[in-house]
């Protein structure tokens, strides 16, 4: 954990939550503990029930924690969402259909404007062009490819300059190829606005590309397993995939992942 | 920044926008319709149906008029219908219009106010199983044999299709749009203005593709039982039938025909402005 500034970033002390109706509860998250950095990019894997989501809900203020603390660079998620400090890209690309892509992208700016003040916010345009949407500025969204709305959405959640990222899923519903050039270009973006990223994903490659550090959780009840640290030099690009501290990390978070399954069926 | 990988995004960017067209180009979607295959089956059926009619009504005279009878009809007194129709048709656009603005504002207060649902939806389920054609006669004992009655029957009959559809609509947000604005702290007439009144709209045309129709009924009935003004097409049809008089009969059932077409055909028209991000899919056209 850090020590010179414990509360910058994304601080998860000891946080359970469990849902349904009172005497039949389901434990989802059992203390969890976790802090992601200012600029710091972290992804949550693990198999499904293990309360990746929920734990991303928690920290975007979506859902309360029954206990626990969790704090937004040293703030609580309510002020800190108050404040418009969490960037959130969710599983789907969820724009509003009947805006254009500019618009879609403004739409950050004109929600809660009292946040606005004291804040370096991006040009819309200037964001989408560096997303390669310079050319769909004025599209609709039903114009655009899956992989283009996702951009979209991740160009909305960096617009109006978040200090940390919430991205659950993001790539999961593209086609291998179209992911691969999404990660690339994601990590391109962040590359020069390192903001804090958690992001929850299924995909061991797209974790290891990503981040460094991986938190493989385990489930029933949803905890925490391992954090492995991911080394490999920054700035990235494809051929990572290729070499060989990529395949050993590989092997180490699918080996988790196995014993953390294993746990399960037991 | 690697160059190679923006510009291979910049090209698949490029790519993908020329591969998918959006909004059926008009041109396009006006070349199908002019096709035959698109309209003469509907012509069939249509010329059969007449025939059929033609037919019956030569072999009985006193059971429906013949189509040349009831044209005749609309041309003779084509002064008297224009009248009565114009009387028809004030009674279903105030009847609607207030009974449409009724239903999605009452819909707003009780999709952003719980309670208000709780507190309100049961008397409306209440008015709204009680037949129309009940209260109608009540009303005029009321307000008289003006047009009030008439506005109130029509609005009435508009108002629930609208208050549950737009309800739906109003309820029916992307669920993952709403956190995306729930993280920004965004306000509940922020979510209202950027989210839900939009969003909805697809379910407030279903509800008013049910409505509209509804509203000459109510019109239609209203002009039954309070026809003491002795005005409006539905007046004209009590009246004629019960001097059997067979071509005015129908000559004032077609022109209410013709009213419901015509309301259905702008609905068609707005929605297409409107709507034209909507594939449709949720609530259908």
């Amino acid at each position: 954990m850090e020590t010179a500034q414990p509360h910058a970033g994304v601080y998860i002390e000891d946080v359970s939550k469990s849902f349904g109706p009172e005497g039949a509860r389901t434990l989802v998250l059992n203390h969890v503990s976790l802090s992601i950095k200012m600029g710091e990019f972290v992804s949550v894997i693990g198999p499904s029930g293990c309360g990746k989501s929920t734990l991303l809900k928690t920290v975007a203020g979506l859902i309360e924690a029954d206990s626990g603390t969790v704090k937004v660079d040293g703030m609580t998620v309510k002020a800190a969402t108050k404040n418009k400090m969490i960037g959130l890209v969710p599983q789907s690309p969820a724009l509003l259909p009947w805006r254009t892509v500019l618009d879609n992208v403004r739409l950050p700016m004109t929600v809660n404007p009292k946040a606005n003040a004291n804040r370096n916010l991006r040009d819309p345009r200037e964001i989408l062009e560096s997303f390669g949407l310079g050319a769909a500025l004025d599209k609709y969204p039903g114009q655009l490819s899956g992989g283009m709305q996702q951009r979209v959405a991740i160009a909305r959640a960096f617009v109006f300059d978040p200090s940390v990222l919430l991205m659950d899923e993001p790539f999961s519903a593209l086609d291998e190829m179209n992911r691969d050039a999404q990660r690339l270009g994601l990590l391109d973006f962040w590359q020069s606005n390192r903001k804090a990223v958690m992001f929850v994903t299924h995909s061991v490659p797209e974790a290891i590309m990503l981040s460094d550090r991986i938190v493989v959780m385990g489930a029933h009840p949803g905890h925490i397993a391992e954090i492995i640290d991911v080394p490999l030099p920054r700035p990235r690009t494809i051929d990572v995939y290729a070499t060989d501290e990529f395949r050993d990390l590989e092997g180490r978070v699918r080996e988790t992942l196995r014993e953390v399954m294993g746990q399960k069926s037991a | 920044m690697s160059t190679t990988e923006t510009s291979a995004l910049a090209v698949q960017a490029a790519t993908s926008a020329t591969g998918r067209r959006f909004s059926p180009l008009a041109s396009a979607k006006l070349k199908q319709n002019l096709r035959w295959t698109s309209w003469a089956p509907a012509v069939i059926t249509f010329v059969i149906a007449a025939a059929l009619w033609q037919i019956t009504a030569i072999a009985n005279p006193y059971v429906i008029p013949t189509i040349d009878q009831v044209w005749m009809s609309l041309i003779k007194d084509a002064d008297t219908y224009w009248a009565n129709m114009l009387v028809t048709s004030l009674e279903v656009v105030v009847g609607a219009s207030s009974g449409i603005l009724a239903g999605f504002i009452l819909a707003i207060i009780m999709a952003e106010f719980q309670i208000m649902e709780r507190a309100i939806m049961p008397l409306v389920v209440v008015v709204m199983v009680t037949p129309i054609v009940a209260i109608a006669p009540a009303l005029v004992v009321a307000f008289g044999f003006g047009m009030t009655p008439k506005f109130i029957v029509t609005a009435l009959v508009v108002f629930f299709p609208m208050l549950v559809n737009s309800l739906a609509g109003l309820r029916d947000v992307d669920d993952r749009a709403l956190d995306v604005m729930k993280t920004l702290h965004a306000s509940r007439w922020e979510i209202f203005r950027d989210l839900r009144f939009t969003g909805s709209m697809p379910y407030v045309f279903a509800g008013l593709r049910i409505a509209l129709p509804l509203a000459i009924v109510g019109a239609a009935v209203a002009e039954f039982v309070a026809a003491g003004q002795q005005a409006g097409l539905g007046s004209l049809v009590t009246i004629a039938a019960a001097q059997a008089n067979l071509p005015v009969t129908w000559a004032s059932i077609a022109l209410l025909c013709l009213m419901g077409v015509i309301l259905i055909s702008l609905l068609a028209l707005v929605r297409e402005r409107v709507l034209w991000w909507s594939d449709g899919a949720a609530v259908g056209r």
